[in-house]
């Protein structure tokens, strides 16, 4: 009941804390959460991400968080749920009855907060409706999650949902744009957590770094939780946006982690020393082969990146005929011997008989 | 500038198989050979440089650098053949540089002779030669000075590097660590073939002049007494012509000492400056006489009216056109004639700068052009914004859809992916629905196994998800993380002191692993380019580059050896003290020989990225030393 006066006090007056939102991407990939059973279950991890939300949600009850899962083959909604998905519908699935059971059972538990229960409810239920409709043949076709298709829903959706709030919630305040220099809190603040265990995105590259500097520009951090795997450019996005990376060393201590590195919003990060990795891993994936390259070559005119000389030396991207230097010659360490002669013997030469060779 | 005179224009050459010297002479007027003996010896051959009638030079691949001239015989004919000379540049340095300088120059005064430009003196139109003559070959090129030009001028690399000590104590360290085999030209031109960009910037700064500036504002007076000095004075006199009239008025009269305090005082001096004058200023009746007499000589009114100026920005004109002031002009009170009272700043500062870009020769504009309006200062003052739009002149870029070039390279797979389809679907998931499903069934309290009353002791030996022992570590990384993190804070903003930057380390033994690190990275810069450059005729540089190389990784050594012996040191010393105060005291002293920081570890730990670089390098040259003897037994 308190939360609800307090609600109606921050309306009022229009100086509370603000809002934030958060985002979560959670990364499905079968293939790494079957690998991860023995030491973190996939359903322990979404028991400790469940508490992270529930947390976020209880340090201000304007605060929202968004659920999307980036699976296998496509991105799914969680949370909210999408409105052509009721919650309690005639969905005529199999497994529904069961389910419905330990829903309702759920939300009627009268020792737990409401939103918490509804939140846990809807979310359970969308994930088991996932994985239910895995096929054997999705896990075999790849290998890999559609980090770049969840990433740019999130960003719609935090879009989206700023609007909204300044529409409604806010109309005096000044509409904020995204490249306002200003630090000023205004609106609500987003950030996205992904929550990775997938290593291998290289296929994804372009489109990753393309919403990575749509968050930049958004000023939404994209916070990595590295579960598994390394990822180069989720770690790219985090230094970008300036949020937090963590690949953790005791997966046991999720909560630990969720708790201590991502619970703060953007507006208490300002105050505090946030953990993340010193080093970053720079390096670009060619786009030629989307494979990481330590060295590679540039496109001098669209900046397309190549782990080795294009064809011909025609640019794929924009077909420009481009020149290539000395470079990738292959090293030549031993000295030919019969050149050295011949210089040799030019050099006797040249002093004796200057003239032939002048014309 | 005058250093640099001449010095690039010369060179040794063969003249009839007879060693000497080949160079233009200062004037520019001709060219003359002097043998190399005997020393003292007179100029052998001299062609005036009117008398040539052509140049030609061995092509660049060519070894041999000769360069040959055409002399018209003196009061011949067109019919009469001309004589020539062979000219063999044999220089042990660089011959071919020695031998493009000149003949740059050359060819450049030949131009300018064949132009009918009455001055040889002027090369492009703009560079006085007798100012900058090393400068000549520069501005002989279009534009971009060229980076073998860049290279062989060693006169500009001189003076780079007085102006530039930490590039000279690079250069040095280098040039003392270099292998004997490598020549002093090779050396060089390896060294500054990675620093051009350096070269070109210094070339073309030096290539600028500094031209006057507004000398009022420079000289402060402080309190009554005002230092100016000779040359200010000029520049005064000439800025503000009125000060020279009222100075020779009023001198013989007046002490010049004090006529120039005076004037730093009174309200002429405030008035010529822009200032606004106040009725506190002091009066001076010497100085206020001229007050009311306007700065704006005739001669710069007279050159104003030659100037054309367009009459849509001529105030003065649109004033008596009845328009100005009266219409358009009526907001803007900057765009007045004459309101030299209302807004003396402006009007002081901009004719200060008139007059000071009055007295500059233009440089940027060719002489040949018709007096008055040139193309670019018609296209400066119309009026774009009402003109049709012109025609874009972007290059089109054909982008393809990056899926296309996928699809059409095979992408590699990795080794996650590899390893993950391995795995049977069916199995994967199997597991994952069977968790999904009855995971959590027990409420979230018990999922995230958090038992706040357990016993760690208890945990340790089955590990579980939310252990006390996962927790505890979890927090440690994450605190590790912070620290790490507030460290970086610290030196970004540089709160921290340079012992905490040097790692324990004495300034000596810091300052010679930077300068041991410098030079590495410049070996490995070398190496690079000439492994890559696949020349087999540099191989014997590279292999020599490659010694350099090994006693890189020596030197690293030893630095670090230094660092062990101060560390051990510092220890010693400190349990000397350890020992002399229990003997005084009878106690101990808790000390732990670890809190020493520094020695060697430090330095391999500093210099780790720079060693697996020397790693990496000469594990490349090995293996392509041993393909290449493998491919060619017999060498």
């Amino acid at each position: 009941m308190d939360g609800v006066d307090g609600t109606d006090r921050q309306e009022g007056k229009q100086d509370g804390p603000t809002p934030s939102l958060l985002f979560i991407i959670l990364d499905t990939n079968p293939h790494a959460w079957a690998l991860l059973q023995n030491t973190l279950p996939f359903s322990k991890a979404i028991a400790n991400i469940l508490v992270f939300i529930n947390a976020h949600l209880a340090v201000n009850n304007a605060n929202q968080v968004a659920v999307i899962a980036s699976h296998s083959q496509r991105s799914v909604w969680l949370y909210p749920r999408p409105p052509s998905d009721p919650q309690h519908g005639d969905d005529s699935d199999t497994g529904m009855d069961d389910e419905n059971k330990t829903d309702t059972s759920n939300l009627s538990d009268a020792s737990k907060y409401r939103p918490f229960a509804l939140i846990e409810n809807s979310l359970l239920h969308s994930l088991r409706k996932l994985i239910k409709t895995t096929t054997e043949a999705d896990i075999k076709a790849t290998t890999s999650t559609q980090m770049a298709g969840a990433l740019t829903m999130a960003l719609s959706y935090i879009n989206k949902a700023t609007i909204a709030f300044l529409d409604t919630g806010a109309a005096a305040k000044p509409t904020p744009t995204a490249l306002d220099s200003s630090d000023k809190a205004v609106g609500l603040q987003s950030r996205i957590l992904v929550v990775s265990v997938s290593g291998d995105l290289a296929y994804q590259y372009i489109p990753i770094m393309n919403s990575t500097f749509a968050a930049q520009r958004l000023r939404v951090p994209m916070d990595i939780l590295k579960l598994a795997g390394d990822t180069v450019f989720l770690q790219q996005a985090a230094f970008t946006t300036r949020a937090v990376y963590l690949q953790l060393k005791n997966l046991q201590g999720v909560l630990q982690y969720l708790m201590m590195a991502f619970l703060p919003d953007q507006l208490a990060r300002k105050h505090l020393v946030v953990p993340t990795q010193e080093v970053v891993d720079f390096r670009a994936a060619c786009f030629c082969h989307r494979s990481v390259v330590d060295v590679g070559f540039v496109c001098s005119i669209c900046l397309s990146i190549f782990c080795t000389p294009p064809e011909g030396a025609i640019c794929l991207t924009c077909e420009t005929q481009l020149a290539l230097g000395d470079y990738g010659n292959k090293p030549a360490v031993i000295p030919k011997k019969k050149k050295k002669k011949k210089r040799a013997l030019d050099g006797g030469s040249s002093r004796a008989t200057p003239a032939p060779e002048a014309a | 500038m005058s250093s640099r005179a001449g010095s690039g224009l010369k060179g040794s050459a063969l003249y009839k198989k007879t060693d000497g010297v080949f160079s233009i002479t200062d004037d520019r007027k001709s060219i003359i050979w002097t043998p190399s003996q005997p020393p003292d010896a007179a100029p052998a051959i001299t062609i005036a440089i009117t008398n040539i009638s052509n140049l030609q030079q061995t092509p660049e691949t060519n070894p041999k650098v000769i360069l040959k001239i055409f002399e018209k015989p003196p009061g011949g004919t067109e019919a009469t053949p001309a004589i020539t000379h062979l000219f063999h540049f044999n220089s042990p340095k660089a011959p071919r540089e020695e031998a493009n300088a000149i003949k740059e120059v050359l060819s450049c005064l030949l131009v300018g002779l064949k132009a009918n430009d009455p001055s040889v003196s002027k090369v492009n139109g703009h560079l006085p030669v007798s100012k900058a003559p090393g400068a000549l070959q520069f501005a002989s090129s279009d534009g971009w000075y060229e980076d073998s030009q860049l290279k062989a001028d060693f006169d500009l690399q001189r003076d780079l590097m007085i102006r530039n000590p930490f590039l000279k104590q690079t250069y040095d360290e280098f040039r003392k660590l270099k292998s004997d085999g490598l020549s002093l030209t090779q050396f060089n031109s390896q060294f500054w073939s990675t620093r051009t960009n350096m070269l070109r910037a210094h070339a073309v700064e030096f290539n600028q002049k500094k031209g006057s500036y507004n000398v009022l504002s420079e000289v402060k007076p402080i309190g009554d007494s005002v230092t100016i000095n000779r040359e200010q004075i000029q520049l005064v006199f000439s800025q503000h012509p009125l000060v020279k009239q009222v100075y020779d008025e009023n001198v013989p009269k007046l002490n010049e000492v004090l006529f120039w305090e005076r004037f730093f005082l009174s309200r002429l001096y405030k008035k010529l400056k822009g200032n606004r004058i106040t009725e506190s200023d002091t009066t001076d009746p010497t100085f206020d006489r001229y007050l009311n007499q306007s700065d704006d000589d005739r001669s710069l009114r007279r050159r104003q009216e030659e100037t054309q100026i367009p009459h849509f920005i001529d105030l003065e004109g649109n004033e008596e056109n009845q328009g100005g002031t009266k219409s358009g002009n009526r907001k803007d009170w900057t765009m007045r004639p004459n309101s030299t009272t209302k807004v003396p700043i402006i009007r002081s500062l901009n004719s200060v700068s008139e007059r000071i870009m009055a007295n500059v020769a233009p440089s940027d504009i060719d002489p040949a052009n018709p007096i008055g309006m040139s193309e670019k200062e018609f296209n400066e003052l119309t009026l774009r914004d009402l003109q049709a739009a012109s025609n874009e002149t972007r290059i089109e870029l054909n982008i393809k859809e990056q899926s296309l070039i996928q699809s059409r390279h095979k992408s590699s797979v990795s080794e996650e992916a590899r390893f993950y389809a391995a795995k049977v679907p069916s199995d994967v998931l199997h597991d994952l629905s069977d968790d999904v499903m009855n995971g959590i069934g027990g409420g979230l309290q018990s999922a995230i196994g958090f038992i706040d009353d357990s016993n760690s002791e208890d945990e340790d030996k089955l590990p579980h998800v939310g252990s006390k022992s996962s927790i505890a570590e979890a927090q440690e990384h994450l605190i590790q993380g912070v620290k790490a993190r507030g460290k970086e804070i610290a030196v970004a903003r540089g709160n921290t002191d340079s012992k905490t930057m040097q790692a324990g380390l004495s300034n000596g033994i810091f300052e010679s692993l930077t300068l041991s690190h410098a030079t590495t990275t410049e070996f490995l810069n070398q190496f690079w380019l000439l492994f890559l450059s696949g020349d087999a005729d540099r191989a014997g540089e590279l292999s020599k580059t490659v010694e350099s190389l090994d006693r890189a990784m020596e030197r690293i050594n030893a630095v670090a050896a230094a660092a062990e012996k101060e560390r051990q040191e510092v220890i010693e010393q400190q349990r000397q003290e350890i020992r002399a105060h229990y003997q005084r005291t009878q106690k101990r002293l808790a000390w732990n020989a670890n809190t020493i920081k520094g020695g060697e570890k430090t330095v391999m730990e500093m210099m780790d990225p720079i060693i697996k670089t020397l790693r990496k390098a000469l594990t490349d040259y090995k293996e392509a030393f041993a393909a290449q003897n493998l491919e060619a037994p017999g060498s």
